[in-house]
């Protein structure tokens, strides 16, 4: 039963994943003075479409279609499983490292990108079209960040990352690289907009567009995960905090309270950012991530210097 | 020119001598010409006045004269006039000149006649139908004729509509609507794209068509009034002042100074909440959602101000024929604060928008529509001032807003930047002009209004609305009952604005480009 706490970890942090979302739409929507849905709204949501029994597939779609949904969700579970929470060791223990993350979440997103032009709706197409454009530039961003922390460490694994519990400039910089990345891979201003009904504008909601009932269900659950992927990452490397030492209920509660606060804190950043900023020009999203790309550099030079 | 020497010119220089020619009311010539002269006399009025065609409609007087009449109105701006050339074809079979290869504004109004009156043009080089679209309505029923029957069955006549095709590699083609995702009027956007950028735009409209003009016919003028306000519920009061202007034409009615006031003050007002409900939807299609947020807060007060006002919301049901209701006691307190608040807090977005970089630049160099291509359309409204066109129905027909010295607002650049820069400007100068006209109404005694007897005829109301002039022609018959009624919104013509402003952009800016426009699906549909 050693992996008894992982596993429980992992469940908790994917049955609460949707919150995370639900929480900067609830934050934002105070800020602009509007009551909006609660913070569970997207378990509703997962449950309604969830519940649906006629779900509606093109005629002109191909296994592929069906099939992306679970491909999509594996990979982002499977890419929690590798991201270290509150526990100290992520569920998978040694198994993968922070490269690996990755390229399972880029697993997802080919597979996602293809069911997008699959339907052969012009939106769709469009859709995965900017996606792989945006993800091109993000992911090397994503890439130079992980080996900045990596150098800080001396290794790529998660376990030595984030057990290092040392504020460092370099992994403060690479966090921030890493948040411009995330902002480009949750779909959120200023380079995707979650809250459109605009079809023309949209970047990943055009690639679901053509889903519907339980797919859609379960494509949206896997974005939730996906962003609590990203923003665990994150916390884990701006707000580096020792990991407990031995265990037990109390120390697991304390340590679960602090990677919530962490994550808050992260949420009121987000729903900040998003609230003063308009969207960008679909061109300009190269900009930023590119911007994202100099800080990852710079945290990989102030690395190597030891800072 | 001035009309007087048109008109002279025409008989000298064109050697076309007129049917007849009679001044219809001091600002409006009625000039009737042949058939044959048609197309030349409007040619000729269209260069004289450097004016695009306002409006260009048929009306069915078979009964009376066996004949189709076909009219097409200028404005003269230099001298606040309008030139309506008509001419009379045979009832059994109906043709005239196309003037849409030598005015490309009167394009629409061309296939609009063609298939409500079944109206042929000559050498047309568009001769698709408009709003009655070949997939459902079959061949031969034109539905403004008198004796028009509807057809028995509707739908499935294995006809397409045919748009323009773009043709090449790595071209394809983005149809979007008619339903939309948003809670939004249907329209259909055919978009030829090359990757991002956008080659072509078509917009293919009429989903709503619900034959207003139609359903105008046979209705007492008080009636009709009312009616005129549902046409488009946005611009409820500026489509009911055109058509109450109509009316008290054709009967003779001088509308007293301070009822022309009150009227203006409301003119004014809604101009108001839908500028700043324009401005807060550019915001929030570029997805900046708390300038947004704030301009739906200053649109609510200002529609809670209408309600104060007028009784409703949308400023319905307040407007007569000859003036206006009575306000409700304190009204000057009321639109004094009322204003305040919205000129604050207006201020506050504007510079909210105007401070932001990321929403500047979305706006600059997006969309723009070219001055020449503004001027060729017919494009109106703020949409045209934004291209260098300064035409406003208020500066150029109106001397109320003379003595109130309205200035009309102006951009050359045509881009979203340069219609968001009209709607700022036009929202402050409403503003002052609302403040001017209380005064003015202030010192006045209260008038009663009187609308007159009902009288037979036919005249042109007109009102510059938020989204530019509202015109409807207008004819009563001897039975005092609506016989027709051409409503010419803004809209009509500056969809196709739209069209020719959005190639050359990419295809995510397009909702920002159409909301910088903001036309009317019902305007248009009607």
């Amino acid at each position: 039963m050693e992996h008894g706490p992982a596993i429980i970890q992992i469940l908790l942090i994917i049955a609460a994943a949707p919150l995370f979302g639900g929480l900067i739409t609830k934050i934002k929507n105070i800020v602009r003075l509007r009551r909006g849905a609660p913070v569970l709204q997207p378990y509703w949501n997962f449950f309604k479409l969830l519940g649906k029994s006629d779900e509606v597939i093109s005629q002109h779609a191909s296994w592929l279609f069906k099939a992306a949904p679970y491909v999509v969700i594996s990979s982002s579970a499977a890419a929690l499983l590798l991201v270290p929470l509150f526990g100290g060791f992520a569920a998978a223990g040694g198994m993968g490292d922070i490269v690996a993350v990755l390229f399972i979440l880029a697993l997802g997103r080919f597979f996602m990108a293809l069911a997008g032009m699959d339907a052969a709706s012009a939106f769709g197409g469009m859709g995965s079209s900017r996606e792989m454009f945006i993800s091109s530039l993000a992911e090397t961003a994503a890439l130079v960040s992980f080996f900045a922390l990596a150098l800080n460490s001396g290794s790529t694994s998660f376990a030595a990352i984030a057990g290092d519990g040392v504020f460092r400039a370099s992994s403060f910089t690479a966090g921030f690289a890493l948040f411009l990345v995330a902002i480009a891979e949750t779909s959120r201003i200023p380079v995707d907009n979650q809250e459109t009904h605009l079809e023309l504008t949209m970047v990943h909601e055009a690639m679901a567009l053509e889903y519907s009932g339980r797919s859609l269900a379960i494509i949206e659950y896997a974005s939730h995960i996906r962003q609590l992927v990203w923003f665990s990452l994150i916390a884990g490397i701006i707000f580096p905090l020792p990991p407990p030492s031995g265990c037990g209920a109390a120390l697991a509660a304390a340590s679960a309270a602090v990677f919530a606060l962490k994550l808050l804190a992260l949420a009121v950043i987000m729903a900040f950012t998003e609230i003063s900023l308009a969207k960008m020009r679909l061109f300009r999203v190269a900009d930023l991530l590119m911007f994202a790309f100099v800080a990852a550099l710079a945290s990989a030079v102030l690395a190597a210097g030891g800072y | 020119m001035k009309i007087e020497d048109i008109l002279k010119e025409l008989s000298t220089r064109e050697g076309i001598t007129p049917v007849s020619m009679d001044w219809n009311a001091p600002e409006e010539v009625h000039l009737e010409v042949r058939p044959e002269d048609f197309k030349k006399t409007c040619l000729f009025a269209h260069q004289k006045t450097g004016a695009p065609v306002s409006a260009l409609f048929a009306e069915d007087a078979v009964a009376a004269q066996n004949r189709f009449f076909i009219r097409c109105v200028f404005a003269s701006r230099l001298e606040s006039k309008w030139l309506i050339v008509s001419a009379g074809l045979p009832c059994d079979a109906p043709e005239f000149d196309s003037l849409a290869n030598d005015i490309f504004s009167a394009a629409l109004f061309e296939r609009e006649i063609g298939e409500m009156f079944g109206i042929k043009r000559r050498e047309a080089f568009d001769s698709r139908r408009l709003r009655l679209h070949p997939e459902v309505w079959p061949e031969g029923f034109y539905p403004l004729r008198k004796d028009f029957k509807p057809p028995e069955k509707y739908g499935d006549t294995g006809k397409n509509y045919a748009f323009r095709r773009v043709e090449g590699d790595g071209v394809f083609e983005v149809p979007v609507g008619p339903v939309h995702a948003g809670i939004i009027a249907p329209g259909h956007f055919r978009f030829s794209a090359a990757g991002e950028p956008v080659v072509n735009l078509e917009i293919q409209l009429g989903f709503t068509h619900k034959g207003v003009e139609k359903l105008f016919e046979g209705k007492t003028a008080e009636a009709a009034l009312a009616f005129s306000e549902l046409v488009d519920g946005e611009a409820a009061f500026a489509h009911s002042l055109a058509f109450a202007d109509a009316v008290e034409k054709i009967r003779g009615i001088k509308v007293p100074e301070a009822h022309q006031c009150a009227r203006a003050i409301l003119l004014e007002i809604e101009r108001l909440y839908n500028h700043a409900a324009d401005v807060g939807g550019m915001a929030t299609d570029v997805g900046f959602s708390f300038p947004a947020a704030c301009a739906s807060v200053i649109k609510e007060n200002l529609l809670a101000l209408n309600e104060k006002l007028t009784g409703s919301r949308y400023l319905k049901n307040f407007n007569r024929i000859g003036g206006v209701l009575k306000f409700p006691p304190s009204v000057w307190e009321t639109i004094d604060s009322g204003l305040e608040a919205a000129e604050k807090d207006f201020l506050a977005l504007k510079e909210m928008l105007y401070g932001s970089v990321s929403f500047m630049d979305r706006v600059e160099e997006t969309g723009i529509l070219p001055h020449k291509t503004a001027v060729e359309l017919g494009v109106s409204g703020p949409a045209a001032r934004a291209s260098g066109v300064a035409a406003d129905l208020r500066a150029d027909f109106s001397p109320l807003y003379k003595s109130a010295g309205f200035k009309p607002a102006k951009q050359e650049k045509g881009d979203v930047l340069a219609r968001l820069n009209v709607r700022v400007s036009e929202f402050k100068e409403s503003v002052r002009l609302i403040k001017k006209l209380t005064g003015m109404i202030k010192t006045g005694s209260d008038v009663k209004i009187s609308a007159g007897e009902p009288r037979s005829g036919c005249a042109l109301g007109y009102a510059e609305g938020w989204r530019g002039p509202v015109l409807y022609w207008v004819r009563i018959g001897q039975n005092a009952l609506v016989e027709r009624c051409k409503i010419t919104d803004p809209s009509f013509n500056n969809w196709e604005g739209l069209a020719q402003a959005v190639p050359g952009n990419i295809i995510p800016d397009f909702p920002l480009c159409n909301k910088s426009f903001n036309l009317s699906y019902p305007g248009n549909d009607l």
